[in-house]
C-alpha cells in the first residue's frame, strides 16, 4: 500500500504543488469568469456613452493582474519560470494614450480571454482532482470509519449491488481495493489534470511572447552568421589577393631572372667559360631562393605539417622558424576541427611574422590552451609595441580570420610596453 | 656505395640517380612508392637509401612510414629521408629506434652536392644527420627554466651543429675557431645540460637528440 512517505520525496513535492495548483485555481476561476464577464460586457454596453471606455481599460488591468498571478502560481507545476511578457506602453501622457494602450495590445486581449474561460479547464481539473483525493483517502481509511455508518434495514451496499454479498469483511476488501487504485493513479491522473489547466494558461498567456522570443533568437543567430560570412568572405579575398602579389613579387620574378642568367651563360660558355661559372653560380643562389619562397607560400595556404600531423606539431615548427626566440606552451591536443586548426595556426603565424618584422623584440611567448569550449591563443612579446589591426595592417585581416571562425581578437600594444595578441576560437 | 632511390616524382628521380651515379656510386633501384621501396630495400640491402617524404597514395608521410617499415625488416638500414619540408615530429619517427643511420634533409640541400654527398658517406656510415630547420625547431624552449636558456650564443651555435650530426673537426671547420676550442665549448654544454660526456661520435649525437627531444 503506497504512503506518502514511502514515495520519493520530489514525487510526493510534486503532487502537493499539483494539487494545491489545481484547487486554488478553481475558485480563482470563478472569481476571474464572474468579473471579467461582468465587466467587460458592461464596459462594452456603457462604451455608447464613453464611461464604458475606461472600465474596459479597467477590465484589460484587472486580467493583466490575474494573468501574472497566473504565470507565477504555474512555474512549479510546469518546472520552469514564465516570463512577464511584453505589454505595450502608453505613447504618451494624454488620456486617449493611456487608454489606447491596453486595449491594443495583443496579450491583454488573450489575457482576458483566459480571464473569460479559465473555468472550462479548472473546473474539469478540479473534479477529477477532488474525486482522486476522496476516493483514495476515505476508501483507504474504510475500515476507520466503516462503524460510524448508519444501516437502516433497506441498506443496500455496494458490494451487493454487484452480487458480492453483503459480510462485512468483503465490504471492506472491497473498498480497501477501491481505494488503493485512486492512491496508486492519485499522481498521474493529478499530474495531468494540473498540466491541462497550466497548459491552457501556458497557450495564452505565454504562446505569442515565446514564439517572439524564438523568432528573436533565430535572427539574432542568422545576423551572427551573416557577420561571420561577410568576414569569412573578406580574409579569403585579402588572402588571395596577398597571394597573388606574393607569387608576383617573389617566385615570378626570380624564375624570369634565372631565364635570362642561364641565357647570358649559354653564350659566355663560348667566349668566357670562367664569367659564365660566375653566372651558373648565382643562378643557383637564385633556385635556392625561389624554392625558399615556393615553400613559405605554400606554407601559407594549407601547411602540410598542419594537415598531417595537427597542431601542436605545426605549432613547434613555427616557433623554430621565426627569427625571434619563441618559447612554446601548447600541450599536446588531440586533433581539432580543421577550420580550428587553420585558424589557430594561422593567428600564430601572422603574430610570429610581425613579431619578427616589427616588434624589435628580444623574446616572444606562444601560449595556446584548450579553454572550456574554446581554444584560446597567446602571442606576447616584449618588443616595441604600436601594433593595430586597422586597415591596411596585417593584422586586419587576422581579425577577419578569427572573426569567420566565430572566435575574437585583442590586441593589446602600448608603445614601448611590447604586444599581446589574444584570441579566443570557439571549438 | 650501393643506393635504393624512391621518389614519386620522375623528374626529381632521374636527376638524383643521374647524380648519385656521377659520383660514382651504383644505384640498384628506383623507385617511386612506400611497398616498393620495402620490397628494394629487403631485395638489394643497399649502403644507403634516399626516401622522399611524400609519396603516393596518401602523399603525406608514405615514404617515411616505408622507411620505418623497412627498417623494421632490415634492422639499421641507413635512410636519407628528403622532404620538401622538413618538421621536427618527422625526424621524431626516424630517430624512434635510436639505431643511428638516419638522416633527414631539406630537399633543396641536394643542390649543394658536395654538402649532400658528404650527408649520404656519413648516413651510410651510422651517422646521424638532421636539416638545420629541424634542429631550430628542436631548439624552441618548452619551459621558462629550461636549462637551454642558460647557453651561451656561441654554445647555442655549437650544440646546434652537434644536433645536425657534425663531427668536431666539421664544427671548427664551420665556426672557425680550433678543435680544442670546441671540446670546451661541447664539456660546457654537457655540464649545462647535466648530460654526461660520451666520446663516441655517434653516441654523443643521440645523447643531444634525445635530450631536446624530451
Amino acid at each position: 500500500m503506497p504512503s506518502v512517505k514511502g514515495m520519493t520525496p520530489s514525487i510526493a513535492r510534486q503532487l502537493g504543488r499539483d494539487t494545491l495548483y489545481v484547487l486554488v485555481g478553481f475558485p480563482l476561476g470563478l472569481i476571474a469568469v464572474v468579473l471579467s464577464m461582468t465587466l467587460f460586457w458592461l464596459g462594452v454596453g456603457l462604451s455608447l456613452i464613453w464611461i464604458g471606455v475606461p472600465l474596459l481599460v479597467g477590465v484589460m488591468l484587472l486580467v493583466r493582474g490575474l494573468a501574472t498571478v497566473e504565470r507565477a502560481r504555474m512555474a512549479p507545476v510546469i518546472g520552469r519560470r514564465m516570463p512577464h511578457p511584453y505589454y505595450k506602453r502608453p505613447s504618451g501622457p494624454g488620456f486617449w494614450a493611456q487608454v489606447r494602450a491596453p486595449l491594443t495590445d495583443g496579450q491583454s486581449w488573450l489575457d482576458l480571454l483566459h480571464a473569460m474561460f479559465r473555468f472550462i479547464p479548472s473546473t474539469i481539473a478540479f473534479a477529477v482532482v477532488l474525486t482522486w483525493w476522496v476516493g483514495a483517502v476515505s476508501g483507504l481509511t474504510f475500515p476507520l470509519w466503516d462503524w460510524s455508518i448508519p444501516r437502516g434495514p433497506d441498506n443496500v451496499d455496494l458490494p451487493e449491488l454487484l452480487g458480492l454479498g453483503d459480510g462485512s469483511i468483503t465490504r471492506t476488501i472491497l473498498y480497501l481495493a477501491i481505494g488503493a487504485f485512486f492512491a496508486l493513479t492519485l499522481y498521474p491522473v493529478v499530474r495531468g489534470a494540473a498540466l491541462l489547466e497550466a497548459s491552457f494558461a501556458r497557450g495564452l498567456l505565454s504562446g505569442v511572447n515565446e514564439l517572439r522570443e524564438q523568432v528573436a533568437e533565430a535572427e539574432a543567430a542568422r545576423d551572427v552568421a551573416q557577420a561571420q560570412k561577410a568576414a569569412a568572405v573578406s580574409a579569403e579575398a585579402t588572402a588571395l589577393r596577398r597571394l597573388e602579389r606574393d607569387i608576383h613579387d617573389g617566385p615570378q620574378q626570380r624564375l624570369v631572372r634565372l631565364a635570362i642568367d642561364l641565357g647570358r651563360a649559354e653564350q659566355q660558355f663560348a667566349t668566357d667559360p670562367e664569367a659564365a661559372r660566375a653566372t651558373v653560380t648565382e643562378a643557383l643562389a637564385q633556385t635556392r631562393e625561389t624554392l625558399d619562397e615556393l615553400r613559405a607560400l605554400s606554407r601559407g595556404i594549407a601547411p602540410p605539417i598542419l594537415v598531417d600531423r595537427g597542431l601542436p606539431a605545426a605549432l613547434t615548427a613555427l616557433a623554430g622558424r621565426c627569427t625571434v626566440p619563441v618559447q612554446l606552451d601548447a600541450p599536446p591536443i588531440g586533433r581539432l576541427n580543421p577550420a580550428v586548426e587553420s585558424t589557430a595556426y594561422f593567428v600564430v603565424a601572422e603574430a610570429l611574422t610581425n613579431v619578427a618584422k616589427h616588434s624589435r623584440a628580444s623574446e616572444a611567448e606562444v601560449s595556446v590552451q584548450p579553454t572550456g569550449g574554446g581554444l584560446l591563443i597567446v602571442v606576447s612579446d616584449d618588443g616595441v609595441g604600436g601594433a593595430s589591426t586597422a586597415k591596411g595592417h596585417g593584422l586586419a585581416g587576422l581579425d577577419d580570420r578569427v572573426r569567420a571562425a566565430g572566435g575574437v581578437l585583442d590586441i593589446d600594444s602600448p608603445a614601448g610596453r611590447g604586444t599581446t595578441l589574444r584570441a579566443a576560437v570557439p571549438l | 656505395m650501393r643506393v635504393v632511390i624512391a621518389d614519386d616524382a620522375v623528374l626529381l628521380r632521374e636527376g638524383l640517380v643521374r647524380l648519385v651515379e656521377e659520383n660514382g656510386h651504383a644505384v640498384v633501384a628506383a623507385v617511386g612508392d612506400g611497398p616498393g621501396l620495402v620490397a628494394a630495400i629487403s631485395e638489394h640491402r643497399p649502403d644507403v637509401s634516399i626516401v622522399d617524404v611524400r609519396m603516393p597514395p596518401s602523399h603525406t608521410d608514405e615514404g617515411l612510414r616505408a622507411a620505418v617499415q623497412a627498417r623494421g625488416l632490415v634492422p639499421g638500414t641507413p635512410i636519407l629521408v628528403l622532404s620538401q619540408y622538413v618538421e621536427v615530429s618527422y625526424a621524431d619517427d626516424l630517430l624512434a629506434d635510436r639505431a643511428g643511420a638516419v638522416g633527414y634533409l631539406l630537399k633543396d640541400r641536394v643542390s649543394e652536392v658536395a654538402d649532400f654527398l658528404d650527408a649520404l658517406a656519413r648516413v651510410a656510415g651510422g651517422g646521424t644527420v638532421l636539416d638545420p630547420e629541424v634542429v631550430g625547431q628542436l631548439l624552441v624552449r618548452r619551459r621558462r627554466d629550461d636549462p637551454l636558456r642558460n647557453l651561451t650564443p656561441r654554445e647555442r651555435e655549437v650544440l646546434a651543429l652537434m644536433a645536425e650530426g657534425r663531427s668536431n673537426t666539421a664544427i671548427a671547420r664551420r665556426i672557425f675557431v680550433t678543435e680544442g676550442a670546441v671540446e670546451k665549448h661541447v664539456r660546457n654544454i654537457f655540464t649545462k645540460l647535466d648530460l654526461s660526456p660520451d666520446d663516441e661520435q655517434h653516441r654523443r649525437v643521440l645523447a643531444v637528440l634525445a635530450y631536446l627531444r624530451s
